[in-house]
């Protein structure tokens, strides 16, 4: 992509943020996003590590298609999904993801460094 | 805090800072060595299973990132930049994953009364920059964008 001067975004661009942080807004959604990071799954496969029903799982499914996070096709009997190419390319979802990371990396870097006694 | 250009990733850049009770040269060898490494390395639900570092311009390194279900995500990259005690810059690759490559720097600032102000800058390579890369040999290995940060 060309680079170019930072501008306003657009009410488009500002109404698909909307719907990208407030699917990511969830923690289910973002374990669900996670599990597709590594390959397509089914929905009872991302229903799995939740105490959840179905339908509950496919109104969190259906959020992440709102964001164009997610997209959902029947393969042979099973509703699959997987993340959608644009997904990895979302700077939503890649700053959100390694923000959370880097802060808790570094919350324990704090708790090792400073408890150790040896500045 | 975050800076953003949302329709254009390959300027995606984050910084993320905090205060750490400890000064600069306590926190590069946190940083820097394999066996201090592992010991604190580990976002939530991670278990820092391994780590190999060759801490030289070019060098490699690579995490072994276990996740509370029993995968396995690795981190790696090569050092771009040592400058110890206040700073380091490398690559940063995930496997398995998808996306671009990205790079990290990280400052240790000293502080007063033995403190530090960490600070890592994770940026997204853009992909001219990712098309050298592979020439000079680095593979691009695709990102999983840490599958681990919100476990």
């Amino acid at each position: 992509m060309r680079p170019r001067a930072i501008r306003k975004p657009t009410a488009q661009t500002e109404h698909k943020l909307d719907l990208v942080f407030h699917a990511l807004a969830d923690r289910t959604r973002r374990t669900m996003l996670s599990r597709l990071m590594q390959g397509p799954a089914s929905v009872s496969e991302l229903a799995a590590p939740f105490a959840m029903t179905l339908p509950g799982v496919s109104k969190h499914i259906r959020v992440l298609e709102r964001a164009k996070l997610v997209t959902r096709k029947p393969v042979g009997s099973v509703q699959q999904c997987a993340l959608t190419p644009a997904a990895f390319e979302s700077a939503s979802v890649w700053l959100e993801t390694h923000r959370s990371l880097w802060e808790s990396a570094l919350e324990g870097l704090a708790r090792y460094a400073e408890d150790d006694g040896s500045r | 805090m975050m800076s953003s250009d949302a329709d254009d990733p390959g300027r995606l850049r984050l910084v993320v800072r905090r205060r750490i009770r400890a000064r600069p040269e306590r926190l590069f060898r946190a940083w820097t060595e394999a066996q201090e490494f592992v010991r604190w390395w580990g976002p939530r639900g991670v278990i820092c299973e391994r780590a190999d570092i060759d801490l030289r311009v070019g060098g490699a390194y690579s995490i072994a990132n276990r996740l509370d279900d029993g995968r396995l995500v690795t981190i790696s990259g090569a050092f771009e930049l040592i400058e110890p005690p206040g700073r380091i810059a490398y690559t940063w690759h995930v496997h398995p994953g998808a996306a671009p490559g990205s790079r990290v720097v990280v400052t240790f600032l000293p502080l007063e009364g033995d403190e530090t102000e960490v600070v890592v800058t994770h940026e997204r390579i853009a992909s001219a920059e990712v098309a050298a890369e592979h020439k000079r040999g680095w593979v691009g290995c695709l990102d999983g964008l840490a599958a681990f940060a919100e476990r």
